[in-house]
C-alpha cells in the first residue's frame, strides 16, 4: 500500500518535470516546427513538418537567390538566349535584381551585433574601473555612489526615452547617420551601466585583499593591480557582466525604434524583425527561421555562462 | 616621536591618494549616470510642464498636460490594464518559478539538461519569441484555437485572441510569465539549496506531512527571497514596454499608452512626459507601501 501510494507520486512528479519542460520549450519546438513548414502546412497542428521546406532559410541567408527576386521578362530573357557569357549574365541580374523585397537579414544582423558589442564593451570596461573604485577603496561619498546606482534600476525606459530623445535632437545627433549610430551606442553604453557596474562589484568584494596586497608590497601601483590581479582573477565574471550588457542592447527595441526612424540602414534586428512581420502578410515560415537565426546565437551564448549564471542573478545584477 | 609624525603624515597622503583615485576611478560611470539618467529625468519633468514641440521652442502651459491626461478616460483604462498585467504577472511568475524551483531542488534522471531547457525563456531574446507565441494564438494556423475550438469546443468559433484587448491582456500576461519565470526559479532554487537537510529529516521524525514540511519549513527559509522577486518583478513589469508591445498593440498599459501618446500621430510629447512622470510617482508610491506593509522593513 505504501509502496503504490509513493510509485504514485513517483509518477506524478515526473509528470510534473514533463509539463514544466514542455511549457518551456514548446514556443520554440512550434519555431522551429514552422519555420520548415510549407504554407499550405501551417494549420496542420502537428510538430513536424509534412514535408521539409527550406526556403526561409535559404532567402534569410541568401542562398541561390539571385535569380528569384529577377521580374518574370528578364528571367525569359536570360532563358532564350543561352548563348550570353557567364559574367554578361551576372551583369543582368545585378541590374534587374530586385532587392527591395528581399529581407536583409544579415545587414540587421551586423547592426544589432556591432551595437551591442561596442555598447556592452564600453560599459563592461568603465564598469571594471568604478566597481573597482567602490568596492575595493575607501572615501568619502563612497556608500552614497552605491546606493545611487542601485537606485538607477527604478527607472523604466519610457521615462528616459522622451528626454533623451529630444535632447538628441537638440544636440543634432539625430540629423546624420553616424550620428544617430553613436546616440544609440551611448544610451544602450548607459542603460547597461549600472547593471554591470553592481555586477562587477559585487563580485569585486569576493576577492582576498591579501591578493592585492601582496601585489602593492612588491611595488605594484592601483592600475598596474587592477589590470595584472583583478581583471584575470574575475575573468569569468567580467564575461558573464559583459554577455548580460549585450543582450540588454540585442533586445532593445524602444529607443531603437524611436531613434532610427527615417534610417532604414540602421536598423537593428527587432526593428527589422517587427517591420516584417507588419509589412507582408502570411510569412510565418520567413519569420520563424528569422527567430530562430535571432534566437540560436544569444542561447548559445548564454549556455556558455551557464555555469556563472546563477551566482550572477543572485549577485543581484539583472536588469529587464 | 619624529617617526611617528612622518608616518602620520605618509598615510595621510596615502588615504587623500586613495580618495582621488578612487574618485577618478567612478568618475566616468558617475558622469554618465548623472548626465545621461538623472538629467534627462529632472529635463522630463519640466517638461512635463510644457507644450513641447519638436521643431520650434516649448511653451508653458502649467498642470494642462496633466489635467489634460487624467480627464482622459483611456488614461484610466491604461491604470486598470496596467495594475491588472502587473498584479497577474506577478503573482504567477513568482508561483510558477517557486513551484519549478522545489521540483528541481529533487533528484530525477536528466537533472541538468532540464534544468538548462527551463533557462530558455528567460535567455531567448524576446522579439524572438514574440511570433512563436502569435502563430500559438493564431486564429488561423494556431495550435492553441485548433485545441480550444476544433478539440474541444471552448469555443464557437476561431477567435483571435491577440486582436482582441479584452483577451490580449491574457495572452500577455500568459506570456510574461512564460518569459520571467525561470528568474524567479534560479533566485529560490538557490536559496533552497542552501537549507540544512536535517531539518526536513527532523520533521519527518516528528510526523510532518509535505504541507506542513513546506510550510513550516520552506516558506520561512525562502520568505525573503520571495518578497525581494515580487519587488524586482513589480517594478520591471510596471515599466514593461518590449514583451507586451511586440506581442501586441492592443494591451495599453501605461508604458505603450504612453509611447503612443508621444511618438505616434499628434506627438504629443508634453503630455508623454506627464505621463511618464504620473507613473513613476505610481511606482514609488506602491514601493513604499508594498515595503512598509509586505516586507516590513
Amino acid at each position: 500500500m505504501v509502496k503504490n501510494k509513493s510509485i504514485l507520486n513517483r509518477a506524478g512528479f515526473l509528470l510534473l518535470i514533463l509539463c514544466i519542460v514542455f511549457f518551456s520549450v514548446f514556443p520554440f519546438i512550434q519555431m522551429l516546427s514552422t519555420s520548415l513548414k510549407y504554407q499550405w502546412d501551417w494549420g496542420n497542428p502537428s510538430l513536424i513538418p509534412t514535408q521539409i521546406n527550406l526556403e526561409a532559410y535559404k532567402e534569410l541567408l541568401n542562398i541561390g537567390q539571385a535569380e528569384k527576386s529577377l521580374p518574370e521578362s528578364i528571367k525569359i530573357l536570360l532563358d532564350e538566349t543561352p548563348d550570353l557569357t557567364k559574367t554578361q549574365r551576372n551583369s543582368i541580374i545585378a541590374k534587374y535584381k530586385d532587392t527591395s523585397a528581399a529581407f536583409p537579414f544579415f545587414r540587421y544582423f551586423f547592426n544589432s551585433l556591432i551595437l551591442a558589442a561596442t555598447a556592452a564593451l564600453i560599459s563592461v570596461s568603465l564598469a571594471v574601473l568604478g566597481a573597482y573604485s567602490f568596492s575595493r577603496m575607501q572615501y568619502k561619498g563612497r556608500s552614497t555612489i552605491q546606493r545611487g546606482i542601485l537606485f538607477v534600476y527604478m527607472f523604466g525606459g519610457i521615462i528616459l526615452l522622451i528626454p533623451l530623445y529630444k535632447m538628441f535632437v537638440n544636440l543634432g545627433f539625430l540629423s546624420t547617420t553616424t550620428g544617430t549610430f553613436i546616440a544609440l551606442i551611448i544610451i544602450y553604453m548607459v542603460q547597461t551601466l549600472p547593471v554591470s557596474l553592481y555586477m562587477l562589484g559585487n563580485y569585486f568584494r569576493t576577492i582576498p585583499f591579501s591578493i592585492e596586497e601582496a601585489a602593492m608590497m612588491e611595488g605594484a601601483g592601483r592600475f598596474e593591480t587592477i589590470w595584472k590581479i583583478i581583471v584575470p582573477l574575475s575573468f569569468s565574471a567580467i564575461i558573464t557582466v559583459f554577455v548580460y550588457s549585450f543582450m540588454i542592447a540585442w533586445n532593445e527595441y524602444l529607443f531603437a525604434s524611436v531613434f532610427l526612424r527615417g534610417f532604414e540602414k540602421l536598423h537593428t534586428l527587432p526593428i527589422g524583425l517587427k517591420t516584417l512581420y507588419v509589412s507582408k502578410n502570411a510569412i510565418w515560415d520567413r519569420i520563424m527561421a528569422a527567430s530562430m537565426m535571432t534566437a540560436v546565437p544569444v542561447i548559445v551564448l548564454f549556455m556558455s555562462i551557464q555555469k556563472n549564471l546563477a551566482g550572477g542573478l543572485s549577485a543581484g545584477g539583472v536588469k529587464e | 616621536m619624529n617617526l611617528a609624525n612622518v608616518l602620520n603624515q605618509n598615510n595621510l597622503n596615502r588615504q587623500q591618494r586613495e580618495s582621488i583615485l578612487g574618485w577618478a576611478l567612478i568618475a566616468p560611470a558617475v558622469i554618465i549616470i548623472l548626465s545621461l539618467i538623472l538629467y534627462p529625468i529632472i529635463y522630463n519633468i519640466y517638461l512635463s510642464f510644457f507644450d513641447v514641440n519638436m521643431e520650434g521652442g516649448n511653451t508653458y502651459i502649467g498642470l494642462d498636460n496633466y489635467s489634460n491626461v487624467a480627464s482622459d478616460p483611456t488614461f484610466w483604462s491604461a491604470v486598470y490594464t496596467t495594475i491588472v498585467y502587473v498584479f497577474f504577472t506577478t503573482i504567477g511568475t513568482t508561483l510558477t518559478g517557486l513551484i519549478v524551483a522545489m521540483a528541481m531542488n529533487k533528484e530525477f534522471p536528466f537533472r541538468g539538461l532540464v534544468r538548462s531547457l527551463v533557462l530558455l525563456p528567460y535567455v531567448a531574446p524576446v522579439i524572438s519569441v514574440v511570433f512563436a507565441w502569435k502563430f500559438i494564438f493564431d486564429p488561423v494556423n494556431g495550435i492553441f484555437m485548433d485545441i480550444a475550438y476544433e478539440k474541444l469546443g471552448l469555443f464557437s468559433e476561431r477567435i483571435n485572441l491577440i486582436g482582441s484587448p479584452g483577451a490580449a491582456v491574457w495572452v500577455a500576461i500568459i506570456f510574461s510569465i512564460w518569459k520571467g519565470f525561470p528568474f524567479a526559479y534560479l533566485m529560490i532554487l538557490s536559496r533552497l539549496q542552501a537549507i540544512d537537510g536535517t531539518l526536513y529529516e527532523a520533521a519527518e521524525i516528528d510526523g510532518a506531512n509535505g504541507w506542513e514540511k513546506f510550510k513550516n519549513i520552506t516558506l520561512p527559509e525562502v520568505y525573503f527571497v520571495v518578497g525581494a522577486i515580487v519587488l524586482l518583478r513589480i517594478i520591471w513589469n510596471f515599466n514593461k514596454f518590449e514583451e507586451i508591445f511586440l506581442l501586441t498593440e492592443n494591451v495599453k498599459v501605461l508604458s505603450v499608452y504612453t509611447y503612443f501618446k508621444a511618438f505616434t500621430g499628434a506627438m504629443e510629447m508634453g503630455q508623454g512626459s506627464s505621463l511618464a512622470v504620473i507613473q513613476f510617482l505610481m511606482l514609488i508610491g506602491f514601493i513604499l507601501f508594498y515595503v512598509k506593509k509586505v516586507l516590513k522593513w
